[in-house]
């Protein structure tokens, strides 16, 4: 079973907040108009999404920066996949890194896309707009 | 180390001189038995001779007699001979001898026996004179006196003494030459014994100081091998710190990354919302001029986007800045790869890229024949060269054709590589501070941020090379690289 995009919560896992309503902000102009749950650490994020299946009946898409205070973006991805439920929720890694070996790493742990949060500011809307347009149209499955 | 050698030399030579001392004894003792035994056969030969010529003398002497005693008793001539003949012959005895006892204690006897035979001979002539004149009784007399006979007895006697002297002076000699022998053969003996000795002391000697020397040499290995290891720790120390520097490097550069982001988001979105009161306050001051001030005017017209676009040409430059950190960070997390590598094919596509340039200021490249090639990372050396090569190119003198020029010598397994331009040079006081991020030299007015040398230092010394600049202001630059010949791979540090 699937859920249409509306439905969809978006959670978004980044410490900084600035980045975070900037993203808010672009998704919002390319049209995305889903709730969107801005966890501020990576200890939040795994609270709300482990809760999230009782609590929230919506399918979820984790938008999940690698550069967290407590801990690394790799850890929560880790902990995602392993979990039974929250294994198919797809995972978008938006990060500034762009190492080689740290986006290999992302995709072996499951990741569903890797961005790179481009520094200049044209670039980086431009990106998350086209995030926005990519998912209007994919499809989620629901958490049990 | 020198105390025992001095030891070892001294005793050494001391032992040595001994030795020569010995062999030389033992050989003056030879030379001297030698002229002992000559002496010995000279003596013999003399004395043997003497023999024969004292007992010719005794023979004609008593045929001298002989002679006479027949004539004076039968009065014929014929008896006579053996005397004529004998008394020629005594003569010759008497030459013959003389030579052999000059200046010899015995030359007084051999004078005396010569005395004595003249005399006999002078008795026996005057005995035959006297028989010849016919006074045949008075020669009988003459005889009678017996003065012949004692004559004769006394030159037996002394030839005798002769003969005795001579045998006296053989068994003289051959004592001598006894005594000569066995003080040689003790002597003989004795210096084997001392020659053993000093060949077993000298063996000794030497063994000790073999058993030194390899007990050095030892010491000299181990030292050795833990100046190796000492090495291999602090080589290991290094690339540790030079990790931790990178991964500061890249983890600064990114976390500064993170707030850029934001400025640069928030002034973009400042850039829209101003769009926006510009767009207002030309409305109201089209409707109402009155209700817009003067400041208001200023502020949304000139200072904010003034304001805004200083923002973001220095976030532009700091997104720059910090871009070189990470492309410099980077580099020294990309896994090397050594491989065989022409250099000249290396350096020959380098100055081939830069071909657009170099002819637009008639710059000549060249570069050195048989140029020496080295194993290590293609990539990093393209990077290397090709920096220094462009900063050769940029930064030529206008007042003089360029000239470029690339070289290398090989110095104990490591590779020179030279490149020396006659640019404008770089004042002594920045030679050190070019190879620092962000600074530069000299009159800018060329493209660039400071980063290149920052950057070919960095590739070099993760080569394991190091870089020099030789320069002087106004005439030119010469840039060393001295690389390993062939580069190990090393185990790479890895994620940030």
């Amino acid at each position: 079973m699937t859920a249409s995009p509306e439905t969809v919560t978006i959670v978004m896992i980044e410490d900084d907040e600035g980045h975070a309503r900037l993203i808010e902000k672009n998704l919002r102009r390319a049209g995305v108009f889903n709730e969107v749950v801005h966890c501020e650490s990576g200890t939040a994020g795994l609270k709300y999404l482990f809760e999230a299946r009782t609590a929230n009946p919506n399918p979820l898409l984790i938008l999940l920066d690698l550069n967290l205070p407590d801990m690394t973006g790799t850890d929560i991805l880790e902990k995602l996949k392993a979990d039974e439920h929250l294994k198919r929720a797809p995972v978008i890694v938006l990060t500034t890194t762009d190492d080689q070996r740290e986006i290999q790493r992302c995709y072996d742990l499951g990741c569903s896309v890797y961005i790179t949060k481009p520094v200049n500011y044209e670039a980086f809307s431009q990106a998350i707009r086209q995030l926005g347009l990519f998912l209007s149209v994919i499809q989620v499955p629901k958490v049990p | 180390m020198p105390t025992l050698r001095s030891i070892l030399g001294r005793a050494g030579l001391l032992l040595l001189a001994l030795g020569a001392l010995t062999l030389v004894l033992v050989d003056v003792g030879s030379i001297w038995l030698g002229s002992k035994t000559q002496a010995y056969g000279l003596a013999l030969e003399r004395a043997q001779r003497i023999r024969v010529l004292a007992g010719e003398m005794q023979n004609r002497l008593d045929d001298a007699e002989t002679g006479q005693r027949g004539y004076l008793l039968t009065g014929d001539p014929a008896y006579l001979d053996p005397y004529t003949k004998a008394t020629k012959l005594v003569q010759d005895s008497f030459e013959q001898l003389r030579p052999r006892f000059r200046g010899t204690p015995d030359q007084p006897v051999l004078d005396r026996l010569i005395q004595v035979a003249d005399d006999k001979l002078t008795e026996l002539r005057l005995t035959i004179a006297l028989y010849d004149a016919g006074q045949h009784d008075q020669a009988i007399a003459e005889v009678k006196t017996d003065r012949g006979k004692i004559m004769m007895d006394q030159a037996r006697g002394l030839i005798a003494n002769l003969v005795e002297s001579a045998d006296a002076n053989i068994r003289h000699s051959a004592e001598d030459m006894r005594w000569g022998s066995s003080a040689l053969q003790i002597a003989t003996v004795a210096g084997s014994i001392i020659v053993v000795i000093l060949v077993t002391g000298t063996g000794f000697i030497v063994r000790g100081y073999t058993a030194q020397l390899e007990r050095a040499s030892a010491e000299v290995e181990l030292a050795n091998h833990s100046l190796e290891g000492r090495v291999q720790e602090r080589t290991a120390d290094l690339m540790q710190a030079n990790e931790e520097i990178q991964r500061f490097a890249y983890i600064v550069s990114h976390d500064l990354r993170a707030p850029l982001v934001n400025v640069m988001g928030f002034t973009a979105e400042l850039e829209v919302g101003l769009g926006a009161i510009q767009k207002m306050v030309g409305a109201v001051e089209a409707a109402r001029p009155d209700l817009v001030g003067q400041d208001a005017r200023l502020a949304v017209t000139e200072d904010l986007p003034e304001a805004v676009g200083f923002i973001r040409s220095s976030t532009t430059k700091m997104d720059r800045l910090i871009n070189a950190i990470l492309k410099l960070s980077r580099e020294g997390r990309r896994v090397l790869t050594p491989e065989p590598i022409d250099m000249a094919l290396l350096f020959g596509g380098i100055a081939d890229s830069l071909r657009h340039q170099t002819a637009a200021v008639g710059a000549e490249i060249t570069v050195q024949e048989h140029l020496p090639g080295l194993v290590s990372d293609r990539l990093v050396l393209e990077q290397i060269f090709g920096n220094l090569i462009d900063n050769a190119v940029k930064y030529l003198d206008a007042s003089r054709p360029g000239r470029i020029n690339i070289s290398a010598r090989a110095l104990a397994g490591r590779l020179i590589y030279e490149v020396a331009d006659n640019g404008r040079g770089i004042a002594a006081r920045d030679h050190e501070r070019i190879f620092e991020l962000f600074r530069r030299s000299g009159t800018q007015d060329r493209p660039g941020e400071g980063i290149g040398l920052a950057h070919v230092r960095a590739l070099t010394r993760r080569l394991g090379g190091i870089i020099t600049v030789r320069s002087e202001f106004g005439q030119g630059t010469r840039f060393e690289v001295d690389l390993p010949r062939i580069l190990t791979a090393q185990t790479e540090s890895a994620e940030s």
